[in-house]
């Protein structure tokens, strides 16, 4: 019945996609979101709860949620997960400290059956400060190795002076369209 | 009762999944032959257009079906900093599949280079390869026999192991075919010596 639903909604136009905006406390979500609705750096605060912005980038509408990134908040993640076309992963790669944390919470949220179609992008983000991991860095410190069954890209990118976002957004809009 | 009947349906469905890897320099075309692979062997899919692949960083996979088997396919960025992180997949897999970019000569001896590592490595010995001389399409490219001289000196690391090296052009798919069914015999052949992953279809 849903394949049917969703046969008839085909003919009537693209869907909108859905998107979310996962990382830890400071990674730079919301900095991405607006970055990618305005085009513009907004100064934000720590995002306790959602943001939710739709996106149009190419002829192509993206809903995307942006969800606080705090401990005590992340259980939350899975109540947003149903539908879910793409995750965008954002990582900050000054913070060494706590990529192992990101590891962790990136590859227990993967486990999700609700996430198993979704394509994973992953913004190694803060590349425009000094000593920020590489992209090779960013893979092994995130075990991305583990992830067999699922089509994945890293990109570096640095919110606040906009650079790599549109490469990851072409890559992501390329993925989505072509996806079976 | 349907416990009984689903576990003998699951059983009759199920697939020997072998798992292939494919590697090379950054812009050899890994990605574009992964799609024209997926394209020819997949009813009703019709592949990213070649002018919107860009460079990998991550992992692409696909799947193909074929003569009663199921190929994985692990199609990894190249670029020197992501060559890395190749060997974390040589244990898993059951085939290789190197691609080189036939017209670019300057490189040769680097693609060269990064073979020879990676085939010497011990997670892979015994593994079919093939090597993909791609790019044919373009008329200035060279040929599998100006390749192979090229590649002479690897054979003492290519050791005894199926391996085949043959001409393609992803962008036009031309030659692709024969270069996974011979793939799909080789990992069937060596399945002696690595075992398949079981899956449910």
């Amino acid at each position: 019945m849903g394949g049917l639903l969703s046969y008839f909604r085909g003919l009537l136009g693209s869907r909108e996609m859905r998107i979310l905006i996962l990382g830890l406390d400071g990674a730079g979500k919301t900095t991405i979101l607006y970055r990618l609705q305005v085009g513009e750096v907004v100064t934000t605060i720590p995002t306790i709860g959602f943001n939710v912005e739709q996106v149009t980038y190419k002829n192509l509408k993206f809903q995307v949620w942006d969800l606080g990134g705090q401990t005590s908040i992340r259980p939350y993640w899975r109540c947003y997960y149903s539908n879910t076309d793409a995750i965008i992963y954002v990582v900050d790669s000054v913070d060494r400290d706590r990529i192992g944390i990101s590891k962790d919470e990136l590859l227990y949220m993967l486990r999700e059956d609700e996430l198993n179609d979704a394509i994973l992008v992953v913004l190694a983000n803060k590349q425009d400060m000094e000593g920020c991991m590489s992209v090779a860095e960013v893979h092994q410190a995130l075990g991305l190795e583990a992830l067999k069954n699922r089509t994945f890209q890293i990109f570096k990118t640095s919110a606040t002076k906009g650079e790599g976002l549109d490469q990851a957004m072409d890559w992501l809009s390329n993925a989505l369209q072509t996806r079976k | 009762m349907f416990t009984l009947l689903h576990g003998f349906y699951k059983y009759l469905k199920q697939k020997d999944e072998y798992c292939v890897l494919i590697l090379g320099l950054d812009n050899a075309g890994k990605t574009t032959y992964l799609e024209a692979a997926k394209t020819k062997f997949t009813k009703n899919y019709r592949g990213i257009n070649p002018s919107k692949i860009t460079t990998t960083v991550g992992l692409n996979i696909g799947q193909i079906d074929l003569s009663g088997i199921r190929l994985s396919f692990w199609d990894l960025g190249g670029q020197l900093e992501l060559q890395s992180l190749w060997d974390k997949y040589y244990q898993e897999s059951h085939g290789i599949i190197y691609v080189i970019d036939s017209n670019d000569r300057d490189r040769m001896e680097e693609s060269k280079e990064v073979f020879d590592k990676m085939i010497s490595n011990d997670h892979l010995s015994g593994v079919p390869l093939l090597v993909l001389a791609n790019k044919q399409d373009l008329p200035d490219c060279m040929g599998v026999r100006e390749i192979k001289p090229v590649f002479q000196h690897s054979g003492s690391h290519i050791g005894r192991r199926e391996c085949l090296v043959m001409p393609v052009s992803a962008l036009t798919k031309e030659g692709v075919d024969e270069g996974i069914r011979w793939l799909t015999e080789s990992v069937k052949q060596n399945s002696i010596i690595r075992k398949p992953r079981g899956v449910n279809d």
